[in-house]
């Protein structure tokens, strides 16, 4: 990995991990002006079902386009429909006003066929930029499809090598899986710290311990910094706060409004099931694979997005998280129109009255203000419920 | 002696209940106005000295949407877990609770102790609340406790397909401009407004169930629910006083709901 400015920084311990990643964006924006001046592509990406890992070992920097931002929504509605999810309006806005600098300095984008809105939205896209799309099959155990997959990615090494003059090597893919799972495991490590009785950060400060650019030296000595911190401050008795397991769809940067609600009114987001959360976390690339792009074929097409089907991984994962972090209820965030989450919980709800008998409270909405009141009272109630539990014989 | 006092601090009125050794000594009623946190106040002080109460002797929890104005209250409930306790209270068989208020519609779920299970709300639109009653009434120029009486006489309800109230309004100035009478139109936007709350609950109605807010007094709602629901609704007395009858209780039990911050974490 080459070092820019901004990963020589790091090692100055006077910038603290808080104040690092509340830099996150212009930390990312150094990085990547100084990789595109080196040479190196700038790769998008647009679902956690990419794996940077090929971006990596093509010599590029993978970054995150979700747009997280209301502002932008409004503008993508001219050629979006309303009832779309406002993630995809809001990247989708972006691309209009040419305002996310990575969009903008992309060489490539690289799409997947997710979820329906994505995959027609990236077809706008890909009018006036580079595209890349990878056909993600969705049957969750099944041999053709898992074959199909590896296959999308042999293709999409194929564009990289192509379209950057590069040879990936199973070298460079076992160099890049071995950074990438040293990322996620610093990450879960952080994740982690929420399952002590007093966890030393909330939710919302977890959240932001992340870039939009994976494999960032800096970030990494400012990962390790958090987790010997935090390991030192956890363990204090806790009182009042109701511990929550948020699932769901991801939290785009800009988009964190709900789980701020959440943790000013009682609540403490204690693990986060989601894109934006551990779910992309949970596995890693088998080092030892005698192919490389096979075992990272096989770590993310088990990754347990709602439009797989069936999706039992993701209740498996929802069991051992809740047991791990002590979820004493479940919330489930769905964005407005993402028809996969809002059908699927119909089996999270299930899960947490009936099985874990804890209770389960869905909040579907959108990237704009107008209900925070409504969604403070319904969290409140959520939270008078479990606490009521408690002392109830 | 130590009293209990529920503030119901609603969008359209102020309700509060005065509770000495768990029974209800004294009430009141006033619509909300400008000066919330003003309006709030002079109905409490209007309550204790009904009940000749000093206010150092009264233990207060407010709820409503105008709760964190009741300068009266030592702690604040959502009106959510209010509606349940008070509920539990007039009817310990209940498990399904609607109540329809000025400004919005809630589902509540009960598990047996008066504890909310679940809720639905409207989240976004005031299509199933009084709001969209109080719209109609106006249109058809009745008062609107005369709205239920008018609809009674409808011997064919008109279909009201609107689920927004502005645009309900429109449909209405429609179904005049083509003749139908104002009974068939007060009867069809009460169906309307019951298929609506039916919609929320999605089709999780468990009997017994009960109706509450001030909604709960407009004749032929009850019926209209009854209808959406396929099954029977039971209307508690004082419908509109639940949600403060049950923050009065939980200022007696004081400690059991506690409205927890972070405070380990503060450090």
């Amino acid at each position: 990995m080459n070092e820019c400015q901004c990963c020589r920084q790091e090692y100055a311990a006077d910038v603290t991990p808080a104040a690092w990643f509340a830099r996150m964006i212009p930390n990312c924006l150094a990085y990547a002006t100084e990789a595109k001046a080196q040479g190196r592509p700038i790769v998008g990406i647009m679902c956690e079902y990419t794996p940077r890992e090929l971006i990596l070992a093509a010599g590029g920097a993978p970054v995150c386009l979700c747009g997280g931002s209301a502002k932008t929504v409004e503008l993508a509605e001219r050629d979006l429909p309303n009832n779309l999810c406002p993630l995809i309006k809001s990247t989708y806005g972006y691309h209009l006003l040419k305002s996310n600098p990575f969009l903008e300095m992309a060489d490539l984008i690289v799409a997947e066929t997710t979820c329906d809105g994505k995959k027609k939205m990236c077809e706008l896209l890909a009018q006036t930029r580079p595209l890349h799309v990878l056909a993600l099959p969705q049957k969750e155990n099944d041999a053709d499809a898992r074959e199909s997959w590896y296959r999308e990615l042999g293709k999409l090494k194929a564009e990289l090598e192509e379209r950057f003059n590069v040879t990936i090597t199973d070298e460079a893919l076992r160099d890049a899986s071995r950074v990438m799972n040293r990322e996620r495991a610093l990450r879960r490590g952080i994740a982690g710290l929420m399952k002590a009785d007093c966890p030393p950060l909330t939710g919302r400060q977890v959240l932001d311990l992340k870039s939009s650019i994976s494999g960032l030296p800096a970030d990494f000595a400012q990962y390790e910094r958090i987790i010997s911190d935090g390991d030192a401050r956890a363990g204090r008795p806790r009182s009042g706060s109701s511990r929550v397991l948020l699932t769901g769809v991801p939290l785009p940067h800009g988009a964190e409004r709900v789980l701020e609600l959440i943790e000013e009114h009682g609540g403490l987001v204690v693990c986060q099931e989601n894109c934006t959360g551990v779910r992309p976390l949970m596995d890693d690339v088998d080092l030892d694979h005698p192919d490389p792009l096979r075992a990272i074929a096989d770590k993310y097409y088990h990754l347990p997005c709602s439009v797989m089907t069936p999706n039992t991984r993701r209740m498996d994962l929802l069991r051992k998280l809740a047991a791990e972090y002590h979820a004493e209820c479940i919330v489930e965030l769905v964005w407005q129109a993402c028809l996969t989450y809002d059908v699927e919980a119909y089996f999270v709800r299930k899960l947490a009255e009936e099985e874990l008998r804890i209770p389960y409270l869905r909040i579907k909405t959108d990237y704009s203000p107008a209900d925070s009141a409504r969604i403070a009272v319904r969290i409140q109630a959520l939270f008078e419920t479990v606490q009521g539990r408690k002392v109830a014989p | 002696m130590t009293f209990y006092a529920g503030i119901d601090a609603g969008s359209r009125t102020i309700k509060i209940v005065l509770l000495r050794a768990g029974e209800v000594i004294a009430r009141g009623i006033a619509d909300q106005g400008i000066a919330q946190e003003a309006e709030i106040e002079r109905l409490y002080a209007r309550v204790l000295q009904e009940a000749e109460v000093e206010r150092d002797a009264v233990r207060a929890v407010a709820t409503g949407y105008a709760r964190n104005l009741a300068r009266g209250a030592e702690k604040t409930v959502t009106e959510i877990t209010c509606h349940a306790r008070g509920v539990a209270r007039l009817a310990p068989e209940a498990r399904t609770v609607v109540e329809i208020g000025g400004q919005d519609s809630k589902l509540l779920w009960l598990e047996p102790g008066g504890l909310a299970r679940d809720f639905a709300m409207n989240d976004r639109c005031a299509a199933g609340s009084g709001r969209f009653l109080e719209t109609v009434a106006a249109r058809l120029s009745v008062p609107l406790p005369e709205l239920g009486a008018l609809a009674a006489r409808s011997t064919a309800p008109a279909t009201i397909n609107s689920t927004c109230v502005v645009f309900a309004e429109t449909e209405i100035i429609g179904l005049l401009a083509a003749g139908t009478s104002p009974q068939d139109i007060a009867a069809g936007i009460q169906g309307s407004l019951a298929r609506r709350v039916a919609v929320l609950a999605g089709g999780q109605i468990v009997p017994p169930v009960y109706f509450t807010g001030g909604v709960a007094l407009v004749p032929g709602m009850g019926a209209a629910l009854e209808e959406a629901f396929g099954c029977s609704v039971n209307i508690p007395p004082d419908p509109q006083y639940t949600g403060a009858l049950g923050a009065a209780l939980l200022a007696e039990e004081t400690g059991r709901i506690t409205h927890g911050y972070n405070a380990c974490r503060s450090s």
